[in-house]
């Protein structure tokens, strides 16, 4: 999954970007709203806010973004606790509300959660056919073996899974996939889908010409 | 464990039963300074009167004696009483010769001479037992008109006025004091309605005020309660905003050492994997205080119950080293966050303390809800349980007590109860804090 994350605090947004990361999670760190703009167009699997950014509120920031439109999901962190904060928050369209201090493994599971509400997967699987992708342990199984995958190949397919029976364009699956870091190649990508379907098969991950790549539903 | 009534809890003398009582000895005073005033009055006027009417109905019978028909009547019957229908008398009169023999008497006067000489105007005859008035009678060799009259006669009417006088000031007394007592609490109803308007009084709700003064001196009370509900209100105000201020400023560096510590703990070698856990450990522990004494610190508006169940409130406060158990069904209604701080702090004291496993249960009291909060530790010491109920009950926490045992009762006491530790039954193991948490929906 690839996240957004606002934080200003250095010590907190650098100690979670890095666990994070050791969770398998691409993580684009900015320290001010200054530093996202632009960012919010970028596809992101999840954004965590900070509420109190030093030069604005992430709660306003993200109710802007909300009325133009945008969708993906969010998670506030915040030093607020009060019941009536936590209302407003929600209200402001964050998905969740997570008060500091926090342990970040209570981060990764509500990641997890939110991951699963977005792709609309009860217990984090999808099954595709003979190929069982189980987005919380990390693991692929094909008729009841399991499919050892890189972390690229991993990447992928937890994108096109989150969106399962939606169209993902090409340079969005490699944004979601690598992040600022990734190969910006189009032709890498089709490779790493070319060994996908070799390991899983075919059907799992359909190309639509001229648009992207689809996991059906 | 019973402590003793705290002096606000005394009953006070009541103003209205103070007045009452000083209008009684009012009463009482006034009715004996009466009574002792118109004794003495009495006495006097009462003597003057009688004395005179003694010395009219002498000179009344004076004229009829002087007639010369009289002097045959003293000839004829000396020493005789004139006849007369049965009566009483209250004036009675003799004539007596200059031989001091009884000529003439009324019916009720004695037969023998009331003065052994004869005596002129005004005197005490017979040992005080009779007043008495003399006149002599003109040319009659000597002879003396006695009227008289008993001295009870005079005693019983200066009593009989003397008692209806004291009587009297009692009854207008009684009825002064009956009002007084009646006017008291009617001009104290305004302080009663002051009263209740102030107990229901917010001092976070300015559109709601007190009510106007129903009595001058009952302003300068209105004002000085509206003053300290205005002080009020900005001290909450002050104290929410740095409240704020010291969340962000406490909550994000300490989300941050965990977060770099669950990092570090990662990537370490094994040989620092324990004391980094360690070090996280403690600092989550750290967390737990802060996050609670936020809490407190806020808690200075009332809980914001909801119903909180015990099972999963527990699975949000994990302690290294303690399963914590809750009946699946358990539940009370409390604040999440201040119950949260409470439990946090006490489960920490149990871990710290030896214990491995920690029960949470509920009990009813009467009219309040028991949280149970029982581990298998090795229990406390009756003489320092002793220590700690006596810095607890007062809710004093002047002495060492440590924190987690006074957050506890602080957020018991926020809810309208307190923290007891009851004894541990016979041969029972471990420590039972009971948790007091008022009454649900109080």
């Amino acid at each position: 999954m690839r996240l957004l994350l606002i934080e200003d605090d250095a010590t907190l947004g650098g100690g979670l970007r890095d666990f994070l990361a050791g969770d398998g999670y691409r993580v684009d760190w900015v320290t001010s709203l200054a530093a996202a703009a632009g960012l919010e167009r970028e596809p992101y699997d999840a954004w965590l806010l900070d509420w109190n950014l030093p030069d604005g509120s992430g709660l306003d920031w993200l109710a802007g973004q909300r009325a133009r439109g945008a969708a993906t999901p969010a998670i506030v962190l915040t030093a607020r606790d009060r019941l009536d904060e936590r209302i407003r928050g929600l209200d402001s369209g964050a998905d969740d509300f997570l008060v500091k201090p926090f342990a970040p493994e209570e981060l990764v599971a509500r990641l997890r959660a939110l991951a699963r509400r977005s792709a609309g997967l009860g217990a984090g699987q999808r099954v595709i056919g003979e190929v069982t992708v189980d987005l919380h342990a990390r693991q692929v199984v094909r008729g009841g073996a399991a499919v050892a995958l890189t972390a690229r190949e991993w990447q992928i397919l937890e994108a096109l899974v989150l969106r399962a029976g939606r169209v993902v364009a090409k340079h969005e699956l490699d944004a979601l996939a690598s992040g600022f870091d990734g190969e910006a190649s189009s032709n890498a990508m089709e490779v790493h889908v070319s060994k996908l379907r070799r390991k899983l098969g075919h059907a799992v991950i359909e190309t639509v010409r001229g648009l992207g790549y689809r996991v059906p539903r | 464990m019973s402590a003793p009534a705290p002096a606000a809890d005394r009953p006070l003398p009541s103003i209205r039963n103070r007045v009452g009582r000083a209008a009684l000895a009012m009463t009482v005073a006034w009715t004996l300074a009466a009574a002792g005033a118109v004794g003495l009055v009495v006495r006097t006027a009462v003597d003057d009167w009688m004395d005179q009417a003694l010395q009219e109905s002498a000179e009344l019978l004076y004229g009829l004696l002087s007639l010369p028909a009289s002097a045959d009547v003293l000839a004829q019957h000396p020493g005789s009483a004139l006849p007369a229908p049965p009566h009483h008398e209250t004036l009675v009169w003799q004539v007596v010769s200059a031989r001091r023999q009884v000529l003439l008497h009324s019916h009720g006067a004695p037969a023998t001479p009331w003065l052994p000489a004869p005596t002129p105007g005004h005197a005490d005859a017979a040992g005080g037992a009779w007043r008495v008035y003399g006149l002599a009678l003109p040319g009659r060799e000597g002879q003396v008109l006695y009227v008289a009259q008993p001295a009870g006669e005079r005693r019983r009417a200066r009593w009989s006025a003397t008692l209806l006088s004291a009587l009297a000031a009692l009854v207008v007394g009684g009825l002064g004091a009956a009002w007084l007592r009646w006017q008291v609490r009617r001009e104290l109803q305004p302080l009663t309605e002051l009263s209740d308007a102030v107990s229901t009084l917010d001092p976070l709700q300015p559109a709601v005020p007190l009510p106007a003064a129903r009595r001058a001196e009952l302003r300068p009370l209105v004002q000085a309660l509206a003053a300290l509900g205005e002080r009020t209100r900005q001290r909450l105000a002050s104290e929410r905003a740095f409240t704020a201020h010291a969340a962000h400023a406490l909550r994000t560096p300490l989300a941050g050492i965990d977060a770099q510590l669950a990092v570090a703990v990662r990537q370490a070698p094994p040989a620092l994997q324990e004391r980094l856990t360690q070090t996280r450990g403690a600092a989550q522990r750290l967390q737990h205080v802060v996050v609670a004494l936020l809490a407190l610190f806020r808690s200075s508006a009332e809980p914001q119950r909801r119903r909180v169940d015990l099972a999963a409130l527990a699975q949000r406060l994990p302690v290294a080293g303690l399963q914590v158990h809750a009946d699946a069904a358990a539940a009370v209604d409390a604040d999440p966050d201040l119950l949260a701080a409470a439990l946090a702090n006490l489960l920490d004291n149990a871990a710290r303390c030896g214990a491995h496993q920690v029960w949470l249960s509920t009990a009813r009291g009467t009219g309040s809800q028991r949280l149970l909060v029982r581990d298998d530790g090795p229990g406390i010491a009756a003489e320092l349980r002793t220590r700690l109920l006596d810095e607890l009950q007062p809710a004093r926490y002047q002495r060492p007590l440590g924190l987690g045992l006074m957050l506890a009762d602080v957020v018991a006491r926020a809810h309208g109860g307190r923290l007891d530790l009851p004894e541990p039954a016979a041969g029972a193991t471990g420590t039972t804090v009971l948790l007091d948490l008022g009454p649900a929906g109080g």
